[in-house]
């Protein structure tokens, strides 16, 4: 047997072995990438912070950049954002694995029309309809977040899992594996990517969206944003925006950290 | 023992049975090669026996007990399932895949990793350097050789394999056949092997289940197929030139009788010179210390300069084993240049020679 398998793997370790030390240097750098890009977006977000509050370049700034301030809206916004995907990957991933079970399949559409619908409506409609519903604050904005991200990973947990080869599935289930064995075994972790790639894009959009929670009252980073519009002081929109930016990189990161931990067990 | 009792396949209501009215008996440790155009209905048969799909009329016996009355999960923890198209799972490393089935039954994990290392080693793939792979990171003859060491795992008495080696290379594939043959002489399983193409049904098969869509046409030995065809679709399917599919059924093995004198590497070509022109096809085989064969000294060889055999032996570009059949030494005949092939054993020892004379005079002895 004199397959050439054996001859590539002794190749690609031999490569290994004789790179460079500026490559090696590189190769480190993409290797610590998933702990370096947090850890920057972080450091970059307290330095912001601390700058801020200390230069905030006028006495209505002042008033506004404090560091109890600050801090306050920074942890209304991470709720917002944390509760609200939250919540919809709690919902829409065993939603996604239902419609996608085989008797399951022609109630497909009976789920997937409204999500749709809801998706098309405008964030500020949502928050807007919801008012009404369940007055101001937070419980609005938490359940306004919540369905504008069902979405998003509902697609994707269920087309993540209708993706997978059929054949795969079958040899699974001819070899004897129970469905909630080859549920667990074979489809979430080949859909691993994609559901991910759902929950991250979700999560993303919410840091956004999560700003403008501010307008029914439910605090968040837009609270600086939609301040420094009323009052016309751009330090105060910069800082707002600036930082919700790097929470979603943060966020992103740290996903892509999770799933990475997920697919290596 | 499998047996098919009237089985009757209708997907869907209105439209023609897929299998209609099949009856075949599988004897215990034997292979029935089922064989048949694209559509006849080969895979929907396969997989009424593990259950994955159902019978819509008849009664497939497992063993004697109607399958339909054994839980279709433990049924098929009992049944070895080689898929069409492999069905790795690619995100599993080869170790994985093969123990699919071991973990499904509970094995302890020390056994599971001897068990895998074990089939590995059966199949060819050195343990320390596939186990941990992924599917993508082998050929398309080594990820066959993984389909199939996952469906022994638990060494099920019964094998389906649907195009087991459907996906790679002509040599590739008289190669895997060759050793499934070797090993199945060791198992002996009872085995279901479904292929469409009609050479390798002959040479695998010890039953043939000729089948046209959806019926069977002809169920008999291969040598029967080939002597006496049920009707014009089987003669077409088996083709115009029967003795040359004869020559799948014959091994090298079974006509073997040609010894061929050898010389070491380090011997003078004084020593080789002798043997050469004793020789029928003059030539003395080159052997190395460990007895495999190396390549050859023939006349042109021995006009050359050198004092050695080392210095002017030839190797040949193809040898083949003795559990090779008389199709594949023909062709290796061609590819040499040569009227006859050299032999080898499992360790490459040469064995002897066949010649083009041999081969012929195999088939007419067989006519
Ligand atoms: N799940 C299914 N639903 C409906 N019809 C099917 C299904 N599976 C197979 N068929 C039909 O049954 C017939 C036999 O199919 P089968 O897969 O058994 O053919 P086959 O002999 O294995 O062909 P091939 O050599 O191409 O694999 C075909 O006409 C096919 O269209
Ligand atoms: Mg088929």
């Amino acid at each position: 047997m004199t397959d050439s398998g054996v001859n590539i793997n002794s190749a690609v370790i031999s490569a290994e072995e004789s790179v460079s030390p500026t490559r090696r240097f590189f190769i480190g750098i993409q290797k610590s990438g998933p702990v370096l890009v947090p850890l920057l977006s972080l450091a970059a977000m307290i330095v912001l912070i601390i700058y801020m509050v200390n230069n905030p370049g006028g006495a209505i700034e002042a008033r506004i950049l404090n560091y109890g301030n600050v801090l306050r809206m920074f942890r209304e916004h991470i709720t917002l954002v944390l509760v609200g995907s939250g919540a919809a990957i709690l919902t829409s991933v065993p939603l996604g694995i239902l419609i996608t079970r085989p008797a399951m399949r022609r109630y497909t559409p009976l789920i997937d029309n409204p999500v749709n619908v809801a998706q098309t409506v405008p964030g500020l409609a949502i928050l807007a309809l919801f008012l009404t519903i369940f007055g101001l604050g937070f419980r609005t904005a938490i359940f306004a977040l919540w369905l504008y991200s069902l979405l998003p990973i509902l697609r994707n947990t269920s087309s993540g899992i209708q993706g997978i080869e059929p054949g795969i599935i079958e040899a699974a289930r001819g070899m004897g594996m129970r469905p909630w064995r080859i549920l667990i075994r074979i489809e979430l972790p080949l859909a691993l990517p994609i559901i991910m790639a759902g929950i991250k894009t979700a999560t993303v959009v919410l840091v956004g969206s999560a700003a403008l929670s501010t307008f029914i009252g439910a605090g968040g980073l837009g609270e600086l944003i939609v301040t420094g519009i009323d009052l016309m002081r751009p330090t105060l929109i910069y800082t707002g925006a600036i930082l919700s930016a790097l929470l979603a990189i943060l966020l992103d990161n740290l996903l892509g950290s999770l799933e990475r931990y997920l697919r290596e067990r | 023992m499998i047996r098919f009792e009237n089985v009757t396949k209708i997907f869907s209501r209105g439209t023609i049975p897929a299998v209609s009215n099949l009856n075949i008996e599988i004897p215990e440790g034997t292979i029935c090669c089922m064989v048949g155009p694209s559509g006849c209905g080969k895979t929907t048969s396969m997989k009424m026996v593990n259950r994955l799909h159902s019978i819509t009329e008849g009664k497939i016996y497992i063993d004697e007990v109607d399958n339909s009355t054994i839980d279709p999960i433990s049924l098929r923890l009992d049944i070895g399932y080689v898929i069409q198209e492999i069905g790795l799972f690619p995100h599993m490393t080869i170790a994985d895949n093969v123990a699919t089935v071991l973990v499904e039954k509970k094995w302890p994990k020390q056994e599971i990793g001897k068990r895998v290392d074990e089939l590995l080693e059966l199949m060819g793939l050195e343990p320390k350097i596939y186990r941990q792979r992924r599917p993508s990171h082998l050929s398309g003859g080594q990820r066959q050789r993984v389909g199939v060491a996952r469906a022994m795992a638990a060494n099920p008495p019964i094998m389906l394999m649907d195009e087991p080696f459907g996906a790679v290379d002509h040599i590739a594939r008289v190669r895997l056949q060759n050793e499934f043959l070797t090993l199945q002489e060791k198992i002996s399983k009872t085995i279901i092997f479904v292929t469409h193409d009609i050479d390798e049904a002959i040479k695998m098969g010890d039953m043939i289940a000729v089948m046209r869509e959806g019926k069977l046409v002809q169920y008999s030995t291969p040598e029967d197929l080939l002597s006496t065809p049920a009707d014009e679709f089987v003669a077409n399917l088996v083709g115009g030139n029967r003795s040359i599919k004869r020559l799948h059924l014959i091994r090298v093995s079974e006509i073997l009788n040609r010894k061929v004198a050898t010389v070491n590497m380090s011997d003078t070509l004084e020593a080789a010179k002798k043997h050469v022109i004793e020789n029928a096809f003059n030539v003395v085989y080159v052997v190395s210390d460990t007895g495999v064969l190396n390549g050859f000294i023939g006349k042109v060889e021995l006009k050359q300069e050198g004092e050695f055999v080392k210095d002017v032996y030839r190797s040949y570009p193809e040898i083949i084993s003795d559990e090779a059949t008389l199709s594949d030494a023909l062709s290796v005949m061609l590819s040499n240049g040569e009227s006859y092939v050299p032999v080898v054993d499992d360790f490459e020892h040469p064995l002897g020679a066949v010649s083009l004379e041999d081969v012929f005079k195999a088939v007419r002895q067989d006519d």
